[in-house]
Parts: C-alpha cells; sequence; structure tokens
C-alpha cells in the first residue's frame, strides 16, 4: 500500500494535502508552495490566504541615472543593473513590491494615502496574475490542483485576478464549497478573520463569519468529510495566541499591564463553533503567524503552521486524510 | 531633475508580527545565563594551572568566544525562531545530525545544569549567606541553616524545590519570567558590585585578619589562613609560580564555562522582538559577551588586589586539592563567601546572598527555557511525540516539556548529590555544551552554502569580505577557536573527561549521543509508518 499514491479515494489510500498560508507577496515562498506538491509529493495544495505584500518600496532615480531606496532602515544607492537584479530579488524574498519613478512623480505618493494603496492594487494583483500563470505552468500535466483564497490582508480588487483567466489547475476556493478528491472530501473555505487593531481590508464581525460559514455548510451534505480552510484560527485555542495591541495609536503597538505585554487570543468564536459542531476531517488556520502549533476539537484535529515568509521560509503542514479522519500529520519549514 | 534623497518605504494597512522578549531583556538574559557568579575561573583555574594569569585567560576566552558569538549573530538573523541551534543545525546539516547533536548534547545534558544549579543555590546562595549572616548576627540557627544547605540532603532538597519554583514561574507564563527577570537583574548588579567593593577596598594584608575572624565564628578555629595555606602548599600549591602561557591559554577553557553562554538567548529567538535586526543580535550575543567578560576580568583584578595571589592560589587549593583547611563552614572559598567574610554588616552580606541566590535561580530558569524551546521545536517536526509541542491554551506555554524537564531531572539532582563519581560527569557538559555551539559556528561558515536562499534574504547577507561571506569567516574562525577549547576538555587531565582514569565520561557522551541517535531512528520510524517522512520538516524546497 502507498501512502504516496495519487488519489485518495475511498479506499485505503489517503489523500494528502499540503497547507501553508500567510505568504505574503513573497515571491521565493510562492515558488516553495508550487514546488511543495512535487517535494512532498502531495495530492492537493491549499493556501490559506494574505497572498498581498505589506510594503512597496519607491526606486526613485537619481541625478546621475543612479536609483535611491529604503529597505529595513537602511539607504541604498544603487549604481549599476547588477545591484538593481540583486536589490529587486531582495525585496522579492520580503514580499515587497517595487516601482521605480522620478522624484516628482514619488512627491504625488507621499502623503496621499489612497494613491498608495490603488498602487499597491495594481502591483500586487499584477504579481497575483503572474503566480496564477505560474502555477499553471508548473502544475500542467500533474493531478495536483492548487486552492488559492485570500486572507484579511487581501483586498478584493487584487483577488480578482483569481477569476479572471482560464484555469486548469489553480481554483479560487474563496467562501466556496469545492472538491477536494474524486467527492471524498470537500473543501470550504472562509478567508476573513475577526477585526485586528491593524484596521486590514478584509475583517468581519465574528457573527458575521458564523454567518458565513453556516451558509457554505448549508450546501455539504456529510460536513465530517470536509476540510475547513478558515483563514482565522479558532478562539482561544493556542493557534491564535499574540499580543495584545493597542489600537489607538498607529502603527499599534504592545499594550502593557503593570509593565508587561499582555497576550491573549486573537481567533474567532465562530471558527471555534464550527469545528465543534460540524466536527470536519480537518481545520486548517492561518493569519497568526507567530501561533505555530495543533489543537484538537473533539475528533477533529486543527492546525496553524505558522509564516516566516520574510526569510523566504514556507512554513507549512502536510496532511494525509482518509474516509473523514487525519491519518498522520506532519510540520515543514522549507 | 530633483535629486531622491532617501524615499521611505510605502506601508498599507495590514496585519503585523508581535514578539514579547526585547532586545535588552535578552542581552540580560544572557549575561545572567553566562552567571557573573560562576566561581570556577578563580577556584579552578589557579591551581590547576599554577602560573597561570587569570585575567589574561579570560581574555583569551573572550577573544576565542567572539568569532562565535559574531558568527550566531548571523544565524539568529537569517533564522529567527525558537529552537536556536537544532534549528540552525538540522537547516545546514540535515535533520539526523541536527537532532541528534542538539538533543544529546543540550536537552540531555542541560538536565545536569538544573541539578548543578541547585547546588550553585544551595554552596554559592544559601550556605554562604546563611553562615555569614549567623556571623554578623550571632545567631547561630543562621550558621546551621547554613551548614545544612551545604550538605548533599540539604542540596537536593534546595535543587527540588529550585527546579519546580522556576516550574511554576516558567508554566505562567513567559511574560512573568520576564518580569521577574528585571528584579534578578538589580539583584545581581548589586549584589555583584559589593563583592568588587570590598575587594578593592582592603588589601591581603587586612583580609586575611578579617578572614581569620571570620573562619573562627564559624568554625571555631584560630588562625585559619596561616592553617590554610600551609595546607595548600603541602599538597602540592607553588606560592609564587612563574607565568606560563599554555597554563594561561587553558584559563580559556575554564573562563569559556560562563562565556560560550553569551549566545544562549538564541533558543528562544521566535520570541524576542526585532530578532531579525543584524544589530539587535550583536547588541545581544556581542554586547552581554562583553559585558560579562568585563565584569570576570574585573572580578580577577579586584581579586588580586583585595586577597593577592596568596589568597587566590590558597583559596582555589581548598577546591581543586580538595583541602579540607581551605574551606570555611565546608564551603569553598567561593569569591563570595569571602567577600561576605570581608565585611561585618548583616545587611550586605544578605544583599551579596540574594544576588548569588538568585542567579542561581536563572540558571534554572534558562536550563527549562532553552531545552523546551528546542523540545517544541523537535516536536513540531515531528521528531519528539505530538505531546511535547503542546502549548496549553489557558498558560500559552509548553506545559508538557516543562513537566517532562522536572521530572527528568529529578534522578539527576538525586546522582549529582548522591552518587560519588557523579560530579565528574559535570565536566561533560561544557564539553557537550560547547560542542553543540562550535558545531553551529560551522553550521554558520556553511550557511551560504547549504543554506543558500535563507542566506540571501538574511541581513548579514550584505557583508562580505572580497568575495567571501563574512559569516563563512568568523564561523571558521569560531569552529576552529571553540574547538580548541572543546578538544581541551577532551583532552586535556585537568580540564574534564580525561581526568577520570576509567574513560567513563567519555562513555557517557558517547552513550548520549547514541540515546539522541535512537530517538531520531525510532520517530522516523513512527513517522514513516504514518506515511510521513521526518526528513521533510527541515528540507528547503528549490524555489525553482
Amino acid at each position: 500500500m502507498g501512502l504516496f499514491s495519487k488519489k485518495g479515494t475511498a479506499g485505503a489510500t489517503p489523500t494528502r494535502l499540503f497547507y501553508a498560508s500567510d505568504i505574503h507577496g513573497s515571491e521565493p515562498t510562492y515558488r516553495k508552495f508550487l514546488n511543495a506538491a512535487k517535494f512532498y509529493e502531495v495530492d492537493a495544495l491549499v493556501f490559506g490566504g494574505d497572498l498581498m505584500g505589506k510594503m512597496l518600496v519607491p526606486i526613485v532615480r537619481d541625478a546621475d541615472d543612479s536609483w535611491r531606496a529604503r529597505l529595513q532602515g537602511k539607504d541604498h544607492h544603487i549604481t549599476s543593473p547588477e545591484d538593481m537584479t540583486l536589490f529587486k530579488r531582495s525585496l522579492q524574498t520580503l514580499g515587497f513590491y517595487w516601482q521605480e519613478m522620478d522624484p516628482e512623480e514619488y512627491a504625488t505618493y507621499v502623503g496621499d494615502q489612497d494613491r498608495i494603496d490603488q498602487l499597491f492594487d495594481v502591483l500586487a494583483k499584477q504579481r497575483l496574475a503572474e503566480w496564477v500563470e505560474l502555477a499553471e505552468e508548473r502544475l500542467d500535466g500533474t493531478h495536483v490542483k492548487v486552492y488559492l483564497c485570500g486572507g484579511n490582508d487581501d483586498t478584493d480588487v487584487v483577488l480578482s485576478a483569481l477569476d479572471e483567466a482560464p484555469q486548469e489547475r489553480v481554483v479560487n476556493a474563496e467562501n466556496r464549497v469545492v472538491p477536494l478528491d474524486d467527492e471524498v472530501h470537500t473543501l470550504i473555505t472562509v478567508g476573513y478573520s475577526t477585526p485586528t487593531p491593524w484596521d486590514t481590508p478584509r475583517e468581519r464581525s465574528d457573527e458575521e463569519i458564523g454567518t458565513v460559514i453556516d451558509d457554505l455548510l448549508s450546501d455539504v451534505a456529510d460536513p465530517s468529510r470536509a476540510v475547513f480552510n478558515f483563514h482565522c484560527p479558532p478562539l482561544d485555542s493556542t493557534l491564535d495566541s499574540c499580543l495584545k495591541l493597542d489600537a489607538s495609536v498607529w502603527p499599534p503597538t504592545p499594550l502593557i499591564e503593570r509593565g508587561q505585554p499582555v497576550y491573549y487570543g486573537a481567533g474567532s468564536q465562530s471558527v471555534t463553533d464550527a469545528l465543534t459542531t460540524y466536527q470536519p476531517t480537518v481545520g486548517l488556520h492561518g493569519h497568526i503567524h507567530e501561533a505555530r502549533g495543533s489543537a484538537t476539537f473533539d475528533r477533529t484535529p486543527a492546525y496553524n503552521p505558522g509564516s516566516e515568509y520574510g526569510e523566504g521560509v514556507l512554513r507549512g503542514v502536510i496532511v494525509a486524510i482518509r474516509d473523514g479522519g487525519v491519518v498522520g500529520q506532519q510540520f515543514t519549514s522549507g | 531633475m530633483a535629486e531622491a534623497a532617501a524615499p521611505q518605504v510605502f506601508t498599507r494597512r495590514a496585519s503585523g508580527l508581535v514578539r514579547v522578549m526585547s532586545p535588552y531583556s535578552a542581552f540580560i538574559y544572557n549575561v545572567l545565563t553566562m552567571g557573573v557568579i560562576f566561581p570556577w575561573t578563580y577556584l579552578w583555574a589557579p591551581t590547576a594551572f599554577q602560573g597561570s594569569n587569570l585575567v589574561a585567560g579570560i581574555l583569551f576566552a573572550f577573544l576565542f568566544e567572539l568569532p562565535i558569538a559574531l558568527a550566531y549573530a548571523w544565524l539568529a538573523t537569517a533564522l529567527p525562531r525558537s529552537g536556536g541551534d537544532y534549528v540552525f543545525q538540522s537547516r545546514v546539516f540535515g535533520g539526523g545530525f541536527g537532532f541528534t547533536v542538539v538533543f544529546a548534547f543540550f536537552v540531555v545534558w542541560i538536565l545536569q545544569w538544573v541539578a548543578l544549579s541547585g547546588w550553585l543555590m544551595a554552596s554559592l546562595g544559601i550556605a554562604p549567606t546563611f553562615i555569614g549572616l549567623g556571623v554578623t548576627t550571632g545567631v547561630s540557627a543562621f550558621t546551621d541553616i547554613g551548614t545544612w544547605a551545604a550538605s548533599a540532603n540539604g542540596i537536593i532538597i534546595i535543587s527540588v524545590v529550585n527546579a519546580g519554583v522556576a516550574l511554576v514561574l516558567l508554566v505562567s507564563g513567559f511574560r512573568n519570567y520576564v518580569r521577574f527577570q528585571f528584579v534578578m537583574w538589580y539583584a545581581i548588579l548589586i549584589s555583584f558590585g559589593l563583592v568588587l567593593l570590598l575587594f578593592l577596598t582592603t588589601n591581603p594584608t587586612a583580609a586575611q585578619v578579617k578572614l581569620d575572624g571570620f573562619a573562627s565564628s564559624v568554625d571555631g578555629i584560630s588562625g585559619f589562613f596561616a592553617t590554610a595555606r600551609g595546607a595548600a602548599e603541602a599538597a602540592g600549591v607553588n606560592f609564587n609560580p612563574p607565568f606560563w602561557l599554555f597554563g594561561t591559554l587553558m584559563v580559556a577553557p575554564i573562563a569559556w564555562t560562563s562565556l560560550q553562554w553569551a549566545t544562549y538567548s538564541v533558543e528562544q529567538g521566535g520570541e524576542v522582538k526585532n530578532a531579525h535586526v543584524f544589530r539587535n543580535q550583536v547588541f545581544i550575543l556581542v554586547g552581554s559577551l562583553t559585558a560579562v567578560a568585563g565584569l570576570l576580568v574585573l572580578l580577577a583584578l579586584a581579586m588580586q588586589k583585595g586577597i593577592g595571589t596568596e589568597g587566590i592560589l590558597t583559596a582555589s587549593a581548598g577546591y581543586w586539592y580538595a583541602v579540607p583547611e581551605a574551606t570555611i563552614g565546608g564551603n569553598f572559598m567561593f569569591p563570595n563567601l569571602m567577600a561576605m567574610g570581608l565585611t561585618g554588616s548583616w545587611v550586605i552580606v544578605l544583599l551579596i546572598g540574594l544576588g548569588f541566590i538568585l542567579n542561581s535561580f536563572q540558571i534554572v530558569c534558562n536550563c527549562y527555557i532553552g531545552t523546551t524551546r528546542i523540545m517544541v521545536a523537535q516536536g513540531l517536526d515531528g521528531l519528539l511525540p505530538d505531546w511535547f509541542s503542546r502549548v496549553s491554551p489557558k498558560f500559552k506555554t509548553p506545559v508538557n516539556a516543562h513537566i517532562a524537564y522536572f521530572l527528568a531531572a529529578l534522578p539527576v539532582i538525586y546522582g549529582f548529590n548522591k552518587v560519588s563519581s557523579w560530579t565528574r560527569w559535570t565536566l561533560g557538559v561544557t564539553f557537550a555544551n560547547g560542542a553543540v555551539m562550535v558545531i553551529s559556528a560551522l553550521a554558520a561558515a556553511l550557511l551560504p552554502y547549504r543554506a543558500k536562499a535563507v542566506y540571501e534574504a538574511s541581513p548579514g547577507a550584505r557583508y562580505k569580505i572580497g568575495n567571501l561571506p563574512t559569516v563563512t569567516l568568523v564561523g571558521v574562525l569560531g569552529f576552529l577557536l571553540g574547538g580548541f577549547m572543546v578538544l581541551s576538555f577532551l583532552f586535556v587531565p585537568e580540564l574534564g573527561l580525561a581526568y577520570s582514569i576509567d574513560g567513563l565520561p567519555y562513555f557517557i557522551v558517547l552513550g548520549t549521543a547514541a540515546f539522541g541517535l535512537i530517538v531520531y531512528f525510532v520517530m522516523r520510524s513512527v513517522q514513516a509508518k504514518k506515511g510521513l517522512k521526518v526528513e521533510y520538516a527541515f528540507q528547503e524546497i528549490p524555489p525553482e
């Protein structure tokens, strides 16, 4: 019997899926994610949201046709095409976007957050479209599909790229119920998070998230054979532990009580309820990068592999499922 | 065209990652872990290597450790994760090697440190403090407590309580530890400052008189110092030895028992704020190393001023030659005990004692903190049972790993104090722990070649000497210099494993390595039965 065989039907062969989340625009991390199919010998690649990067580096032309930019607190003076290539590669790894511009153009962005956000959307959508194309190319000729969705940090404008090109291997899983493996297991995806101190684009109240989940589940005949791909982790499950932040300042800073930072669970009660009530095959979650780990909800295990996209590292978890149960799991860091 | 001056990065509203331990707290953590209270340099080196120069030996240790600490700065910024050395080595050398080395030589051997920290608390903290209080207040009950604390049963009980209190503190949340660490920090600074001051404000003649009075109050003997000196001389101490360069070099591995811990904060790299920033890691690792080396040098100079070569050699003979006449109340003449003998104030005695007690307590805490982070990382990688990596929803800490480590330490505490040959294995700790650090230095040297993507994405990648990555240079230097000290522990009789003629410590070291390897293969087999390959946990996926 081979656990690494092709398809996970109702027989003895499990379906192996690889889950990762929160790569935030990092090019090498995304490329690793695609290559994980072959590397880990899995049947499906499931992404848990937060595709977009968080920073945009203006590369501003200098008087002598060299360029200036600032990265990680350091000023860079780029004087050759080779330096420019290296610099852009660093930005790709970190998940940052860049735009070459003249000083005059740069000045038009400074202080105009709306214009900056629009530029973010343009560049991020362009990168996502390239990623979809890359996935189609890399997975061509295999049985593996990649299930993509957004997270709370992604904008709807950018996510529209997932539907704008004909796709064979890429599945837009956002807020949908899609088959995962020959109709035995289904994948149910919700990319929203509960409100955060960062006031990100796709936050919903816990009640709204609960409604979205229940609506999706109403179309599922057997929730016990469903894989929940919910960006937001279950509340107070350790998969959601992070520092509590003071949202009254920007950027939010750690809340200090009696001289110490305060930890709390930033997850969703609706997600906890859904895992407890529906007892799906497995819960896959992201959102809180530092809360790597596992938790159980009666029979259902839930995982958050965490994220270290900024170092070009792909954190993930391989999950082998069979007949509505998890037969093996392994965290990875590659 | 206008000139562009330092354009700023544009940001949008997106969530961010925040960590709990500030670089300053991590710096303090390393300083306390290095333990300026460790007395070995002053008690072990002077008679083991007669003619050595303590200050020069400490400076050698600093210079030997410097490239190692620098190499760790590259590693810690490239891979700022909890599980530090295990993560570095498994990433560069592969999981089987990384797991075996770090599990065997850190997780297993640091159990000995749990026992040793209990011994430190009893022998360096509680016993001298109460003996000092007994002398300064005239209350004999204090002296009795101090004498009990130095007995085998006293040390065992103190060690178990020490480990148990640390367990409760750490399980209650890492933030509680970080908070308490500031209390320990200031108490230790005051304590160490007082010790320095007491040595600096006396001279050998006056000190000998005071020590005579102190020993008379404790043991009821007269002419203590002259008797101790005579016994030391009879045991083989040369009180006027010529300078010995090799002996001075051999002081370095002894001072390294403290300074090698300059890099220990990397084990909780995932919890240190802005751990990926190069200057932060340099401050944490190299800064703490420099600070502690400076303090050790200061103490050596202060002791030289206060009790002179004669006093240092006499105290050392009590430890190295086990000269009973050179002990007070059954205790070795630790620097803090001698400092207490130099004062008549119970307040000063208490302040000195409190610092040493708290530093001993910090050492057991750091044993838990480092090893549980490693165990969690190994559990998540499937190389230890999943049970170890579970984080309590209530306390947000790896409670299981903490409890397991506490339970595993209990037989070691018993053995350390009841089995006569056990303390010899203490020497193996420095060898084993040092070996991990030296291998990590080699991992740093190879990082640009064995984990290219990780290295190129790290802030240290911009530092090069010609075409050679600077990390490779400091990593190789650290490997060679640290390797020199590790090999010294292996082969120089006065330093460690070779001290035993039956070779038992060698077999213990080999045995722990074999145990690590067995655990690795067992877990590999268990995971394979679930259809999983443990190798997946640390293999880097090629992006192309």
